[in-house]
């Protein structure tokens, strides 16, 4: 479904393969994410899905297939290129700049819309001071959407941040680029339960608040199931299935996937609620 | 009531007031009696009477310059610390440091000049650095955690903060008042104080004290501008000044320890007040007014000799540009770049054959008018710039898909080819004769091929605070972020819009820039080029002058090419002058070696003293002699967990990168 809707797609993934040398990390994979919504990508480990958003970002190149965002292709573009065209993304071992501060790191964030040359860096012009200023004031504005917390804390070193918070500071960072696409890779991995229902709240508020498309990877089913309007669930490489999560927790294929044989689906699955 | 208040101490603050007035005077006192201060001032007056002395009025007016700068600071600077100090470190503490960092420099400069001071302290410093924390250990003290008296100074307590200013600037010039009038009692008896000068005796002690009081209420301003309130952000400025003091309190009880520890730097009251930001700005002062009349005062400081001195700082100052230039690549950038000497050549060469009657001769042209071209000196440092900034983008270009060992090796090969390049050239270059007869720089008409090397000095100066000041700014710009983003994580700061290729061609260009100011001035002062001074054992000097300092700390990478350029030139290249004299303990010392191995000079193992000298440091302060505060965090909390990035042959994206690493 929703393939016949391409048109209007956010994002559509046609026929996507990547090999890594014999090894085939994605196949033939189709993928669309509409407007507004929040798509969850789900799979066993070493399905793939890491490597789909490194495709979509331009970290990795498509053996075969192209992406389009929007539709215009995005195949042959670097990652920053992809950034200006308005994916931005999060990583699954958080990717922060650990020796800049939490200020900092949002500000990197801003680069691309930042202007400032190199003569206008050094000589400092009224426009170069007054789009600091802006940029800093916007940071700012960025961190508060995770309350107060990280706006007091603007000047620790993220390294001396909890896992939870270094999450919402890539997230923040992400942000500041004025994404129309998030990818976020696994955003409750390592939390405990608090702060995994604190990170559904506020990736619920992202879409509602901020208006954004969301695409993430979640290993947590009852997360992915609370908040997806549409799951795809990818398997060595294969989407094998995809649909509302309804549908997808009845599937049979995903069923098998995920927890084996059947029979021991009663017990994983109280295990994971 | 109130004027007593100023003056007579609190008794809380009496312990306080003794620490920096004695801490600060027994400084002042060597510098007065012991070294030259005294001496300039009586020579001055001395001409001012028309007594002798020194009668030319422009330096006249440099020397009374630099006097008032000197005293007006020290004595300001005591009112401040006085104020500053939140009173948690211990009197013998302070002391300690002061003798450890301003007496035995001191001394060392007084008795072996200037350089080879320095660069001893350079080497006692780490030392004691790391004595100091064996001793710490062992005795199991640990120093307070900064920020325990954090708080919001209240009307009355601001009042008070200026007071003691206002007393501490007033009693130490009081004092220094006393101890020198003393002291020139002592001196007129012995004969030795000229009777013409006792009025100035008796101005200067009146004085005195009336300036320390007027010096300590401006300490005391500069110390409340430094209250908690201090520094303000962005998203407090609409809201009222208490509000915002709030904010502020709560942000830094929230900050982790290292981070305080950095922020508690600018903040008064301090509890190591002598390191403070406030402080640091009247060092600064003292620095920058001590460099600016250095050629005036230099004569009464060391006596005969001045311009060979003047000659070897600006040979230091060159160094000190290629050091900031590197540190862009290094420092900043993160790329270990060990062709740096290539584009210094590139600057040396521009300048070398478009200055001298090489390239006219070359191009079978009539020579330039040898004084346009001296003129033209000028708008050739930034070409010789521009043209060394567009070889660092050019060969930097191969390099962009490399990172660490693979990308240093490339540069290697681009530091021995360009000096080839030069030297096969014939041709333009003259091949291993090098070029001679360059012409020297002129200034609106100024001839400086008179035999004086103070304007080489000046220039150098100028020279290097442009470079400090694109620095500055281009670290806290966004191409300063996007550069340390890439130093810390490639793929992070791609996927966050940084181009890869672009930022690290400018961080390759912007250092080239600085090494062909570097290069141009290098041949002007020479009035030549010679192939040889561009060998692969530069650019390891180059290298080793920004991680001895402190890989991508600003003020640390000019004091590590100081620090290196003083070791290796100076004090090495003296062992076997100083070995000469049958008075100093290297003659026997030289002798004893030289029983076993006959023919023994220092000359002979310069380059391994060296090398001891450098991994010594790098063993007791791996951080460099003023580290950078991310640096010094990197490798004193290495057990904190992070995320490891390897090393990347690839840029993301591009074919074959997959093969390299793995994102996930």
């Amino acid at each position: 479904m929703g393939v016949e809707l391409a048109n209007e797609a956010m994002l559509k993934l046609n026929k996507v393969s990547k090999h890594f040398g014999g090894l085939a990390a994605v196949q033939d994979l189709d993928l669309v994410v509409m407007p507004k919504e929040i798509i969850s990508v789900i799979g066993p480990n070493g399905a793939g899905k890491t490597t789909v958003f490194n495709l979509i970002t331009g970290i990795y190149r498509p053996s075969s297939g192209d992406i389009f965002l929007a539709g215009k292709s995005l195949s042959g573009l670097s990652p920053d290129k992809v950034l200006r065209r308005g994916i931005a993304r999060t990583f699954q071992n958080i990717r922060l700049f650990n020796n800049m501060t939490v200020l900092e790191n949002v500000l990197v964030g801003q680069h691309a819309q930042l202007k400032a040359g190199i003569i206008g860096s050094t000589f400092r012009p009224p426009g170069v001071v007054r789009e600091e200023a802006e940029a800093r004031q916007r940071a700012i504005e960025l961190l508060s959407f995770f309350g107060s917390e990280l706006v007091d804390r603007q000047e620790e070193y993220v390294i001396n941040l909890s896992y939870a918070y270094r999450r919402r500071v890539e997230i923040a960072r992400a942000l500041a680029a004025n994404p129309k696409l998030l990818l976020l890779d696994e955003p409750t991995a390592g939390m405990n339960e608090a702060e995994t229902l604190d990170a559904v709240k506020y990736i619920q508020r992202l879409r509602d608040e901020l208006h954004l498309t969301i695409l993430l990877i979640e290993h947590k089913l009852a997360v992915t199931m609370g908040m997806s309007d549409r799951i795809y669930v990818l398997d060595y490489g294969r989407k094998i299935a995809e649909g509302l999560p309804e549908e997808v927790r009845r599937d049979e294929k995903v069923i098998a996937a995920y927890l084996g044989t059947p029979t021991k689906r009663g017990q994983k699955q109280e295990s994971v609620e | 009531m109130a004027i007593a208040n100023t003056f007579v101490p609190a008794r809380n603050t009496r312990a306080i007031l003794i620490k920096w007035i004695v801490g600060l005077l027994v400084p002042v006192a060597v510098f007065t009696f012991v070294w030259s201060g005294e001496a300039i001032i009586n020579n001055a007056l001395l001409g001012v009477f028309g007594l002798g002395g020194v009668s030319d009025i422009a330096i006249l007016v440099q020397i009374a310059l630099f006097l008032v700068i000197f005293y007006a600071t020290v004595i300001a600077l005591a009112g401040y610390l006085v104020a500053a100090d939140s009173g948690l470190r211990g009197m013998i503490e302070v002391w300690v440091d002061i003798l450890v960092f301003v007496l035995v420099p001191l001394f060392l400069v007084i008795s072996l000049g200037l350089i080879i001071g320095l660069a001893l302290c350079a080497i006692i410093w780490p030392v004691y650095f790391f004595a100091r924390r064996r001793i710490y250990k062992a005795i199991n003290y640990t120093p307070p955690t900064p920020l325990l008296n954090l708080k919001v100074l209240s009307d009355e307590q601001r009042v008070e903060l200026k007071n003691r200013a206002i007393s501490g600037s007033f009693w130490f010039s009081v004092a220094l008042a006393v101890v020198w009038l003393v002291v020139d009692l002592i001196f007129y008896v012995s004969g030795s104080l000229p009777t013409s000068l006792l009025i100035w005796v008796v101005i200067r002690t009146l004085l005195l004290p009336v300036a320390g009081y007027f010096l300590g209420r401006l300490a005391g301003v500069i110390a409340l501008r430094r209250t908690i309130a201090a520094k303000s952000n962005g998203n407090d400025g609409n809201v009222s000044d208490g509000a915002g003091k709030r904010v502020r309190q709560r942000q830094l009880e929230k900050l982790s320890t290292t981070r305080v520890r950095e922020e508690a730097k600018d903040l008064v009251p301090n509890d190591l007040p002598l390191r403070s930001t406030g402080a640091q700005r009247f060092f600064l002062i003292l620095l920058v007014a001590f460099v600016l009349f250095y050629p005036v005062i230099d004569p009464f400081l060391f006596g005969f000799g001045t311009a060979g001195r003047l000659a070897g700082y600006g040979d230091a100052g060159y160094y000190v540009i290629l050091a900031l230039g590197l540190n862009i690549v290094v420092g900043f950038a993160g790329l270990l770049d060990l062709g740096y000497v290539a584009f210094f050549a590139i600057g040396a060469y521009t300048w070398g054959i478009f200055g001298s009657t090489q390239l006219t001769n070359v191009l079978n042209l009539a020579p330039i008018n040898p004084h346009l071209l001296s003129a033209l000196f000028w708008p050739m440092v930034i070409v010789a710039a521009l043209v060394a900034a567009l070889f660092g983008v050019l060969l930097g270009a191969p390099t962009l898909r490399l990172r660490g060992d693979y990308l240093a090796i490339v540069t290697l090969g681009f530091g021995e080819i360009v000096p080839i390049v030069f030297l096969e050239l014939d041709q333009y270059t003259n091949g291993t004769n090098g070029i001679v007869g360059v012409h020297s720089p002129s200034f609106f008409g100024i001839d400086w091929s008179v035999i004086t090397p103070v304007p080489y000095y000046y220039l150098i100066l100028a020279l290097i605070a442009f470079s400090i000041f694109v620095n500055v700014r281009l670290r806290d710009s966004r191409l300063g972020r996007a550069w340390i983003a890439i130093r810390e994580d490639e793929i992070a700061a791609a996927s966050s819009g940084v181009n890869l290729v672009t930022t690290k061609l400018f961080a390759f260009g912007t250092g080239a820039f600085f090494s062909g100011i570097a290069g141009a001035y290098h041949t002007a002062k020479l009035g030549g080029v010679s192939p040889d001074s561009f060998s692969f054992g530069d650019s390891v000097i180059f290298l080793a002058m920004v991680v001895i300092g402190g890989i991508g700390s600003i003020p640390g990478v000019i004091v590590g090419a100081l620090a290196v350029y003083s070791i290796n030139q100076f004090l090495l290249a003296q062992l076997d002058s100083l070995a000469a004299d049958p008075s100093n303990p290297l003659f026997a010392v030289r002798n004893a070696i030289a029983h076993v191995f006959t023919g023994f000079t220092f000359g002979n193992i310069r380059n391994l003293i060296f090398g001891v000298i450098l991994v010594v440091i790098m063993i007791y302060r791996p951080e460099g002699l003023i580290p950078s505060a991310r640096r010094r965090r990197e490798l004193h909390e290495v057990e904190e967990e992070g995320v490891e990035v390897g090393a990347l042959g690839v840029v993301p994206g591009a074919p074959g990168f997959e093969s390299e690493v793995r994102v996930e």
